[in-house]
């Protein structure tokens, strides 16, 4: 059954994207539902699934600056950076395109279901599949394609090695689109994506700054950004090392040769007063309270118990 | 010929007291028993015929009816058979009724004559000195009540020393050798790990539940086995309390007796019933057991969701009713939990060196199965890692000993009962606000610690008990910023 709103567009049609048919293989039919006028060249920002506080925190700054400057989103609808772009962009009042692996009317995966209701009713969910493809996992890095062709420029978050967000940045490549990494610490497993990434020649995104100068280079026009904005510093060589590593009690304990009550009166200090926060796998670090809540739907609970 | 004698039955930790009525009168000889015996009561005919014979007595050519009354209240075990032959001896003039006078008769007797005693010795002599009488039955019953003082008893080797009259002997107080505390790993033995330490010390101080969870192998059941020795001795009251549990469940009552606290492991494949007690008759579970002492569930989520959701009432109410077709009891449950489990299936979620290869979805169910209701009773929570494994080889300084831990345990426990308040994980509402006496600056600071962490009621409750405990580890009458601030550190987040 085709919903409501649903559109088709075959290769050649007059409204079949130019930008995806500059790709080495692009779809023959796109099946869409939503605004078909979103389909020019937008940012991709793609990320790992199990991303972390940190991953979370840039996909939702990078994504909802560019929605809310102009710029298309394109991403896919997995649970972490995915849906955070996707978020960020909706809260901005700005246009986000999610490309699925399955039909473009089916809800997957099925916590991702309110945003594509959204997305349905004031962006685009595109797909190559048949209206009610289930989902297949071989669909999956071919869809990637599709978000790197619907990209002017593709932005990775945070990616491990191997992933399906790597081979992303690949195909954006092969299409020859610009590749943007957030870089991250190089204890994470999750930066070694975007690390790596940056060595092999792709643009290293650290501020909103640079990422407009990226978009502007590439012809799309974005409103200028503020004055950078400023990362607070902090007397407490505790609050220090914690911005730099987020950290567990006990590591922390060791590093300053604290006694561990000590330590853990003084991390909690730092807790209550907003410097840092405790992640759910109890490493204390940066606090990116807005994310929180999204970020502990990625590593597994749906319904936190504490709103 | 009519002869009674008193005996009893085990309901629940206690044992009711049932009249063991005799009646001799001439007909067809036969030997019936009623009031409402099962199959243990009802073998006790031949058991007390062939003892009887065996002892040196006649049993009687005669039409013998046995009654336990009260008759609708269900028997069993074979306690009854010592009450039964004493009845008959009295009822047929072979021993005199002064013999019988006064007691309380209970014992399993052997087809020799021999008396042997039976599971719940201890709610057996418990209610015979609440009704003022002598606990007749087996010599061998004198182990099971080693360190119980005031009972008055009557110790029978066999039924022939009947013959010869009986004398009565009171037990006196006497302590159990051996040491208080279950053996365990030393903490100095225990590398790294130092805020689950500090959960230790908190919980032992308070009695507060706590949740550990980390990868396999990362130490966390090596950590629980550090609690008993934690844990300080059983007072008296304890002591009765637990070890009557252990009496009428037929496992060995003396190191409660002794002071020990007890500290269950059952493993996860345990029945709901095996938690919560049941059967037929009941029998009281693992909750039960550790009843003034610890409950360890070892791979929380692997425990049936049944035997799970079923420990909320005993963890609410300190004590779970059975109810079932033959009416109902009560066993006292009150006890620490303290559960270790993965925080995923593969273990590795979290974990900074080895990635977890489970999907969100996975690690949403399996964290699901412990459920909410369940973590809400959660004081105390912490992650453990496996540690450097530099450190496990013998690079890094010994932490402390469980001997200086206890010190300061016994310390707060000292100090909390000068303030006579009890364990702060039993305070709730207003006696917990008293107790914490916060000043204004901490109240200020417990409501921005609410606010800025988003803590529901419940967690605020939870947080203070908890800093309640460690004040009482310094010591401190009022609970001050530093201890709240401690206490946050343990609190559970959402997502394990």
């Amino acid at each position: 059954m085709i919903p409501p709103g649903a559109w088709q567009l075959l290769r050649g049609d007059s409204g079949y994207p130019e930008c995806l048919e500059r790709t080495p293989r692009p779809p023959a039919v796109l099946y869409g539902v939503g605004d078909p006028g979103l389909l020019v060249p937008g940012l991709g920002v793609v990320g790992a699934r199990k991303a972390t506080p940190y991953g979370l925190a840039c996909a939702r700054r990078f994504a909802g600056w560019a929605a809310a400057a102009g710029v298309v989103i394109v991403s896919g609808a997995a649970i972490g950076c995915d849906l955070e772009a996707h978020t960020a962009a909706l809260d901005a009042d700005g246009s986000s395109v999610a490309v699925l692996g399955c039909g473009a009317d089916v809800d997957y995966p099925a916590c991702a279901s309110k945003v594509l209701a959204s997305l349905r009713r004031c962006g685009a969910v595109v797909s190559e599949m048949p209206w009610g493809s289930p989902p297949h996992r071989r669909a999956f890095v071919p869809r990637n394609r599709i978000i790197a062709g619907l990209s002017a420029a593709v932005l990775i978050v945070e990616a491990r090695l191997p992933s399906g967000t790597f081979t992303t940045a690949d195909l954006a490549a092969d299409a020859g689109r610009e590749v943007l990494a957030v870089p991250g610490s190089i204890h994470a497993p999750e930066s070694l994506g975007p690390n790596r990434l940056i060595r092999q020649g792709a643009t290293s995104i650290t501020d909103i700054s640079e990422l407009a100068d990226e978009l502007r280079a590439l012809g799309i026009a974005v409103e200028p950004p503020g004055a950078p904005g400023r990362i607070p510093s902090g007397r407490d060589p505790l609050l220090r090392a914690l911005r730099a590593d987020p950290m567990r009690v006990d590591d922390l304990a060791r590093t300053f040769d604290l006694d561990i009550v000590t330590a853990t009166r003084r991390i909690a200090a730092l807790e209550q007063a907003g410097e840092v926060v405790r992640y759910p796998d109890a490493r204390y670090g940066v606090p990116v309270r807005e994310t929180q809540r999204r970020y502990n739907q990625s590593v597994g609970e749906e319904n936190p118990r504490v709103p | 010929m009519q002869a009674s004698v008193l005996s009893a039955t085990i309901v629940g930790v206690e044992a009711a007291l049932v009249e063991v009525q005799a009646d001799v009168t001439s007909g067809l000889p036969c030997f019936t028993i009623v009031g409402l015996g099962d199959a243990a009561v009802l073998e006790a005919r031949d058991r007390v015929r062939s003892a009887l014979r065996h002892s040196g007595f006649e049993f009687p050519m005669a039409r013998v009816v046995v009654n336990l009354a009260p008759a609708p209240l269900r028997k069993h075990g074979t306690g009854f058979d010592l009450a039964i032959a004493l009845g008959l001896l009295c009822a047929t003039g072979q021993v005199p009724r002064s013999a019988a006078e006064g007691c309380l008769a209970v014992g399993e007797l052997a087809l020799d004559g021999t008396v042997r005693p039976i599971p719940g010795m201890l709610a057996h002599a418990l209610a015979a000195q609440a009704s003022g009488l002598r606990l007749m039955t087996a010599a061998a019953a004198e182990n099971h009540l080693i360190g119980v003082s005031g009972i008055t008893l009557v110790p029978l080797a066999d039924l022939s020393s009947l013959r010869n009259g009986v004398r009565a002997m009171t037990m006196t107080q006497s302590d159990l050798a051996g040491s208080s505390s279950l053996p365990g790993p030393d903490l100095a033995d225990v590398h790294g790990h130092a805020s689950a330490k500090r959960a230790l010390e908190i919980a032992a101080a308070g009695g507060h539940n706590v949740l550990f969870s980390g990868p396999p192998g990362s130490g966390k059941t090596m950590l629980a086995r550090c609690l008993p020795a934690l844990l300080r001795p059983l007072d008296q009251t304890e002591r009765l309390e637990t070890a009557l549990v252990y009496s009428v469940a037929g496992l060995d009552e003396r190191p409660a007796l002794g002071g020990v606290r007890p500290f269950r492991a059952p493993h996860h494949t345990c029945s709901v019933a095996g938690l919560t007690g049941g059967g037929s008759p009941p029998r009281p579970g693992e909750v039960s057991l550790s009843h003034n002492g610890v409950l360890f569930l070892d791979e929380l989520p692997e425990f049936g969701p049944a035997a799970l959701q079923a420990l909320r009432q005993p963890l609410e109410d300190g004590a779970l009713t059975l109810v079932r077709a033959e009416g109902r009891v009560r066993y006292p449950a009150r006890f620490a939990l303290l559960a270790a489990m993965n925080p995923c299936p593969c273990g590795f979620a979290g974990d900074t060196g080895k990635s977890c290869s489970c999907t969100p979805q996975k690690i949403a169910n399996y964290q699901a199965r412990v459920g909410g209701p369940l973590l809400d009773r959660i004081d105390l929570w912490t992650r453990i890692d496996r540690v450097d494994p530099a450190g496990l080889v013998g690079r890094s300084a010994p932490g402390e000993t469980t001997a200086r831990v206890v010190a300061r345990v016994g310390g707060a426990h000292a100090f909390a009962a000068e303030h006579g308040r009890p364990p702060s994980a039993a305070l709730s509402g207003t006696e917990l606000l008293r107790a914490c006496a916060l000043d204004e600056k901490g109240r200020r600071q417990v409501e921005g610690t609410a606010r800025a962490l988003r803590l529901s009621g419940r967690a605020v409750t939870r947080l203070l008990r908890v800093a309640r405990t460690v004040a009482d580890l310094e010591q401190h009458a009022r609970v001050r910023t530093e201890h709240v601030a401690e206490a946050t550190a343990f609190r559970l987040l959402e997502s394990l």
